[in-house]
């Protein structure tokens, strides 16, 4: 029996040990160092002197670190939520196709996610030229028949984006949203069918409760990747006022591989991890409370 | 299981000896941020020199994206060894290339080994390729802002002379005259990056002889003349865009279409584009076009500038190879020696000798504007300056912005200003 378990232990051991090792050696020791980094005034590349708190209090009173701060809880704001209930929406539609037409229709939805960040951008940049943009048909509507800059207009510059950003990656939404749909069994609504229950009432009793931990996974998982962006709003200011419209990751970038300041990028980094760390636990430990009413 | 291993070994020896025994002929690792038309000549240069080399010298080339990528990645290449044994750079960025140690000196040996030495080249490069009288850098050539025109347009309004060349465009009167005649039926005047605008503000700050930056006198533009002069720049770019002359907000790719559409009489951009109509034209895809210098819109001639140069990164922890150090001195005497070819994509060559021979003197158009590189204006020597720089960021975040009238032009330089000495 002794014997036993010490084998089962040794198989963990061996099962476990290598991504234990990868994990450790990839993750936790540059996580380790980054934090260490933060205390000190080092370059971006070698050492540099111990330097206590200063870096933390440089970048929390840095104008920039506000701006960057402000700007990616705006994206947040409008790419979370927003992607969520349209990809739940569309999940719907989508569901209610049957067979090649739904493969053909989902297959629309996702390809735009299957495409690199570049050309999303390269594409949408044309898409909304000033000059040539399909775009400024709209625009000129809205704007006395004159042509605008939706990217170099600063306060239309974060909507657009996280336009581009739902269009780009709801494909994959999408899809978590109808494998949660297919595994609600459709004998329950054909007894609240019988029960004349409406599509909205429907909705709200059965739907959306069964399909609330796709919800929450998606949310959570939306919150993380938003609180990280960086290319298309790094692409898209390019030749721009950065500065205006800068979010953290791009900060960190301009810190340390334009600025040559390795320590004030580590700590601006620290700050970054613990903000993610702490709403995304909120988050989901609110989301799953709330599903288990 | 031993002899497979014992197997492998005897292979991995054989092949090192082999590696070994081909040691006569060296390669070189070469690394350039050089897209477009640039690149095509450049890679032309690359082939030209491995086909004369056989067997002695091979380069092996990569291109990277301009800009930060690049030198961000040559900087933390380099800081562990694994960076290229060459690759090209900014002049403008030396200063900071020195600060953060990526680069190994080049000494006179070094050049004297090539055939080559500072007599070679133009003055104001080998000037810019020093910090503190150590060279980092030999001078490839110089490159800068210029005026781009519609034959086809100008003719029609009487504006060329018996060369083909414009007339009467000197002076701000006379050039703003000229704007505001070609801007109708939906044409503009002129086609411009509203990104690049930054380069014409700081050639018209040059040509009224402002000082950016006196390290001596309190940083960057030290006195408030300096900061009106920038102002009065800011404010000429603006009033053009304000007149509708040249258009408030414009990509590149479609400033450059608005040009060769003909929808545009002026193109001010840099000497780079050149190629880009040189093959248009060859395919019989475009008007009759020219290039000349900046008009003089102020006091005196000035044109916004920079310096391609090879460079040596210090590859730190990597040992010393006098060969291969030689072979890639042969590359850079050996490029500035053929940079006639370079000169076609628009650039003029700072090597001496290519730049004075018959050849590129009746080059068109490099030679109508090739004075430009005796008035040109540099970055300052900081630090902070050079593509993707600071300095770059603060035009791009308060001079491009004050054209377009988001900031008003007085409190963008101010904020220029401020925000550069905080950097300090």
């Amino acid at each position: 029996m002794l014997r036993d378990r010490r084998r089962e232990y040794l198989t963990a051991f061996i099962l476990v040990g290598p991504f234990v090792l990868i994990y450790g050696v990839l993750f936790v020791w540059p996580t380790i160092q980054m934090v260490m980094l933060s205390f000190t005034k080092a370059p971006l590349i070698g050492a540099g002197d111990w330097v206590g708190w200063d870096n933390y209090v440089k970048i929390l009173t840095h104008r920039l670190f506000h701006t960057a701060s402000w700007n990616t809880a705006y994206f947040v704001l409008l790419t979370v939520i927003p992607n969520t209930l349209i990809s739940l929406l569309i999940a719907m539609a989508v569901n209610r196709l049957n067979g090649w037409l739904q493969g053909l229709v989902l297959a629309c939805f996702f390809l735009p996610y299957i495409l690199p960040v570049s050309v999303v951008f390269l594409t949408w940049n044309w898409i909304i030229d000033v000059q040539y943009g399909l775009v400024q048909g709209v625009v000129r509507l809205f704007n006395g028949g004159e042509p605008a800059s939706l990217t170099r207009t600063i306060p239309l510059f974060m909507p657009t984006v996280a336009f581009v950003t739902i269009w780009w990656t709801m494909g994959f939404n999408i899809l978590l949203f109808l494998a949660g749909l297919r595994t609600i069994s459709p004998e329950i609504y054909e007894a609240a069918q019988l029960d004349s229950a409406g599509r909205w009432r429907q909705f709200t009793r059965i739907t959306w409760p069964l399909i609330w931990p796709v919800t929450a996974l998606v949310l959570t998982i939306q919150l993380i990747a938003q609180l990280k962006i960086f290319d298309q709003v790094y692409l898209f200011s390019i030749g721009g006022r950065q500065d205006a419209t800068i979010v953290l990751v791009q900060y960190i970038y301009k810190l340390a591989f334009q600025q040559n300041k390795g320590g004030e990028a580590a700590t601006a980094a620290v700050l970054l991890f613990a903000m993610i760390i702490i709403l995304s636990v909120l988050q989901y430990q609110l989301l799953r409370s709330r599903g288990e009413k | 299981m031993m002899h497979t291993l014992r197997k492998l070994a005897l292979a991995s020896s054989a092949f090192v000896a082999l590696a070994t025994g081909a040691y006569a002929q060296q390669t070189v690792v070469w690394w350039d941020f050089l897209a477009g038309g640039d690149g095509v000549r450049m890679k032309a240069l690359i082939d030209q020199f491995n086909e004369e080399h056989q067997g002695e010298i091979q380069i092996e080339g990569t291109t990277l994206e301009w800009g930060t990528p690049f030198y961000t990645k040559l900087q933390t290449s380099s800081a562990i060894g694994e960076g290229p044994d060459i690759a090209t750079y900014h002049l403008s960025r030396i200063p900071l290339a020195v600060d953060s140690g990526t680069l190994s000196e080049i000494t006179d040996e070094d050049m004297a080994g090539a055939g080559i030495s500072d007599d070679d080249f133009t003055q104001a490069a080998v000037a810019a390729a020093k910090v503190d009288d150590v060279r980092y850098a030999v001078p490839f050539d110089q490159h800068g802002l210029i005026l781009f025109y519609n034959k086809e347009m100008l003719g029609e309004a009487g504006m060329l002379d018996d060369n083909g060349l414009p007339t009467g465009l000197d002076g701000m009167e006379n050039f703003e005259a000229a704007l505001a005649q070609f801007t109708a039926d939906g044409k503009y005047g002129l086609s411009m990056p509203t990104g690049d605008r930054y380069r014409a503000v700081y050639s018209f700050f040059g040509q009224q002889g402002g000082t950016m930056f006196d390290e001596a006198a309190g940083g960057f533009f030290p006195t408030d003349e300096d900061l009106a002069k920038l102002t009065t720049a800011t404010e000429t770019m603006k009033r053009w865009v304000d007149n509708g002359w040249t258009p408030a907000q414009i990509e590149s790719p479609a400033a450059l279409a608005l040009f060769t559409s003909g929808q545009a009489a002026f193109f001010i951009m840099g000497n780079w584009e050149v190629p880009t109509f040189t093959d248009l034209a060859a395919k019989g895809e475009i008007f009759e076009w020219g290039a000349v210098e900046l008009p003089v819109l102020f006091d005196t001639k000035a044109a916004w500038s920079d310096s391609h140069a090879f460079v040596i990164p210090a590859n730190a922890g990597k040992e010393a190879d006098p060969e291969k150090r030689a072979a890639v001195m042969q590359v850079i005497a050996w490029m500035d020696q053929n940079s006639l070819d370079w000169a076609g994509a628009g650039h003029i060559p700072a090597f001496n000798a290519v730049r004075e021979s018959e050849e590129f003197k009746t080059m068109k158009p490099q030679s109508d504007y090739a004075g430009f590189a005796d008035t040109a204006v540099f970055d300052p020597r900081t630090i902070l300056a050079g593509p993707a720089t600071p300095l770059g960021d603060a035009w791009s975040n308060y001079i491009n912005p004050a054209t377009t009238g988001e900031i008003e032009p007085a409190d963008a330089a101010m904020q220029m200003r401020d925000d550069l000495n905080s950097q300090l």
